[in-house]
Order: C-alpha cells, then structure tokens, then sequence
C-alpha cells in the first residue's frame, strides 16, 4: 500500500489513542461521555423506579425532538393546578437558592405566581421575559445555569446552580435535582434555566431534560444571562450560588 | 528564475510546511483544552449523527495536532500533507453546508467561546472561514507541487 496512505492512517490511529487516554483521565468538566450517550444534552437521565409518580407518564421514550411539542389534547393534568403549591419551604433545597434582592420590584402574592406560573406538562418549557425572572428570583425559584461551570464561575445569576448541559455530570445533577424533589408537588414548583441568550440552546435542551424526568412546570429565560446583566440583576462570582 | 521554479522552490516550501503546520497546532490545542465546547460546536454544524459528535470532537483536535506537528518536523510529511488536506475539505463542506441552510454557527475553528455575533455577523464570519480554509489548501497545494517536484532537482548519481 502507498506509504503516505499508511502513515496518514497510523496518525489518526495515534490521534485516537491519545484522544480516548486523555478524555479517561480528563477532569470532570472536561471529560466527554463517548459514543452511544449523545447528545448528552438532550438525553433524558433514567429514573429511579422507586420514585412516586401521580402525574402522567413521563414523556422520556419519546425522542426529544417530538416531545418538545407533543401533540396537544388541552388534557392538562387537572390534579396538577391544585397540587401546586405556592412557591414557600416546601422544598428544603430552595431556601438556599432564594436571592436576598432587594433591585428587584416588589414581588406580588403568592397566589398571584401560582395564577401566573402553573405547571405545563404538555410542553417542556415556556419561555419568559425579564419581567417574570425577576419576580420568581424575587419569589426565590430555583435557577439553573445551562452554561459551562466555568462560565457559571465567572459570573451568573445570584442563586442559581451549575447544571451545564454539554458536561459529562449532567445526569447525575439532574438525578439529584430528582432526588431532591420526589414529590410530585416539588416537582410542580417553577424552574427558571439560563444561558447565554441570543442563539443559545443550552437553557432549551436543559428545559427538556428535565421535563423528561418530569418537571412540569419549567421557564427558560430567554434572554439569558446578558439581558439579566444589564437590567442589574445580582449576580454573583465564584462556584457557589 | 520561473514562476514554477520560485513557487516550488525548497526555501518556499519549507516556509509553507512550518506555517501550515504550525495553524494546525494552534486550532487544535485550544479543543484540546476544551472537549466539550468543540463538541457543542460540532453539535452546532448539525451535520454528525448523535452518536459521532463526541468521538469526532476528541479525536479530530489530536489529528490536527499530530498533523501540524509532523509537518513543523518533517516527519511524514506527505501523510500530514493529505491528512490535513482532508480536513480541510471536511470543513469547507461542513461549513458550506450549513451556510446554505442558513443556520448561521461559530465555526470553532480556533476559539471555542461562542462569540456575540448577530446572525448576519456569523453569516458573513462563515464566508470569512471559508476564504481562509481556501487559502490553506493552497499551501497544501504548493506543498504537493513542490513535494512532485523536488525528485526531478536531485541530479542523477554519476558512476
């Protein structure tokens, strides 16, 4: 065989070799799942059989693409709207999520952001504006970061958490998330996901993921991350919320 | 001196290697550095089935890497040659691609950060790409030219 032909192979054989070796020793941040398991982003972690289920089945043998816009019945989960619970301590991880601000407008009543926020099973996520993030800052929903942890580092949204969907411990924060919320109730609480705004995706593939694994009642903030810095939202630095 | 001769001349030649070489290693070390952000942008090319972005962007980072270095060494020379002729073929077409379909991608070329372009920026960014990986397969040509070449310049052993 032609001797160039043969090295151009050996290099993308040595090429691939170092690849995997590297990625087996990358840290968490930078390790790829390999093939078979992608995209990571959208796939919807499998659940624990254990968990209490009231709602409908999950969506999650649908390939995403369709379930982002399943067909609708208008057969909203009638028990949904009076199992939801206002946003309060029900949850114990929320509390440390609340943002103590005080740029934020004054928020309205409670029941005002249950009217305002009820859970949407038949779609994964409504997209809002500035206006409703800052009220369910305000209110102290849970937040989630879709963009890499480093970025998160640099800066994000005061209480919000880590959940970048393009790294390899993606599920397990989304299992945890689970496990942090069994109860369907929890599960109904309003969850606000950001990235970058513009054309990013990421806030949508983890709006997905997570209507999956059967949170109802998901926003993404579409104007992510940037719009929230120049309307003065508090931010924070650092790898905590 | 002929256009031929100047254009194939060794002192040209190895210039061109080193250079083309040496863009290689700098696209590549920056993927190298960050997975799973060239794998977001090969997700973005929406080009690989699912099950092939992740491998590809582990993978294609270090060939560009070997490839670059062998040509800045001159080992293998024409294996990187073609190796990286290859790729940038690949990358014209993905790109032209999607420039077709009007879905507007940073190209990750070199930097992984998605920057804040507007959609007619990225547009035009990708015809920039597309200019630029042009100019490369012309080195590449040169280098196959001169490597055509360069066996005719050895005069015949004498007895």
């Amino acid at each position: 065989m032609n001797r160039p032909i043969v090295q151009a192979v050996l290099i993308v054989l040595i090429a691939s070799v170092i690849a995997v070796v590297a990625n087996a020793v990358a840290g968490r941040e930078r390790k790829l799942i390999l093939p078979g398991y992608y995209p990571n982003a959208l796939r919807v972690p499998e659940r624990a059989p254990e968990k209490p289920v009231t709602s409908p089945a999950p969506p999650t043998a649908q390939p995403m693409t369709e379930s982002v816009a399943p067909p609708v019945t208008a057969t909203v989960n009638p028990a949904i709207p009076a199992q939801h619970p206002a946003p309060s301590t029900q949850n114990p991880a929320r509390s440390t999520h609340a943002a103590p601000s005080t740029q934020h407008p004054a928020p309205s009543t409670q029941q005002a952001v249950t009217r305002q926020f009820l859970p949407h099973p038949d779609r994964a996520y409504e997209e809002i504006g500035y206006a409703d993030v800052a009220h369910l800052h305000a209110q102290g929903a849970l937040f989630l970061d879709a963009r890499r942890t480093s970025v998160f580092e640099e800066g994000h949204i005061a209480g919000s958490r880590p959940f970048s969907v393009w790294e390899s411990d993606i599920d397990d924060k989304v299992n945890k998330l689970f496990e942090e919320r069994p109860d369907p109730d929890q599960q109904n609480l309003p969850i606000v996901i950001y990235c970058s705004g513009g054309a990013c995706e990421d806030s949508h593939m983890l709006a997905q993921k997570l209507w999956g694994i059967q949170f109802n009642n998901v926003y993404v903030y579409k104007d992510g991350y940037p719009d929230w810095v120049k309307r003065g939202g508090p931010t924070r630095k650092g790898a905590t919320p | 001196m002929t256009a031929r001769e100047a254009l194939t001349h060794p002192w040209l030649t190895v210039r061109v290697q080193i250079a083309l070489g040496a863009i290689f290693v700098a696209a590549a070390l920056p993927k190298i550095a960050d997975p799973p952000s060239f794998a977001h942008m090969v997700y973005n090319y929406r080009i690989l089935p699912a099950g092939l972005i992740n491998i590809s962007a582990l993978v294609m980072p270090w060939v560009e890497l070997l490839a670059g270095l062998a040509l800045i060494l001159g080992v293998w020379k024409s294996a990187a040659r073609n190796v990286i002729a290859a790729m940038l073929l690949v990358f014209i077409i993905a790109i032209s691609l999607n420039l077709i379909r009007d879905n507007a991608i940073d190209c990750g070329c070199f930097d992984q950060s998605a920057a804040n372009l507007t959609h007619e920026e990225r547009l035009q960014d990708m015809k920039m790409v597309i200019l630029r990986d042009l100019g490369m397969l012309l080195m590449v040509a040169q280098l196959w030219w001169a490597g055509r070449v360069e066996p005719r310049a050895i005069p015949p052993a004498e007895e």
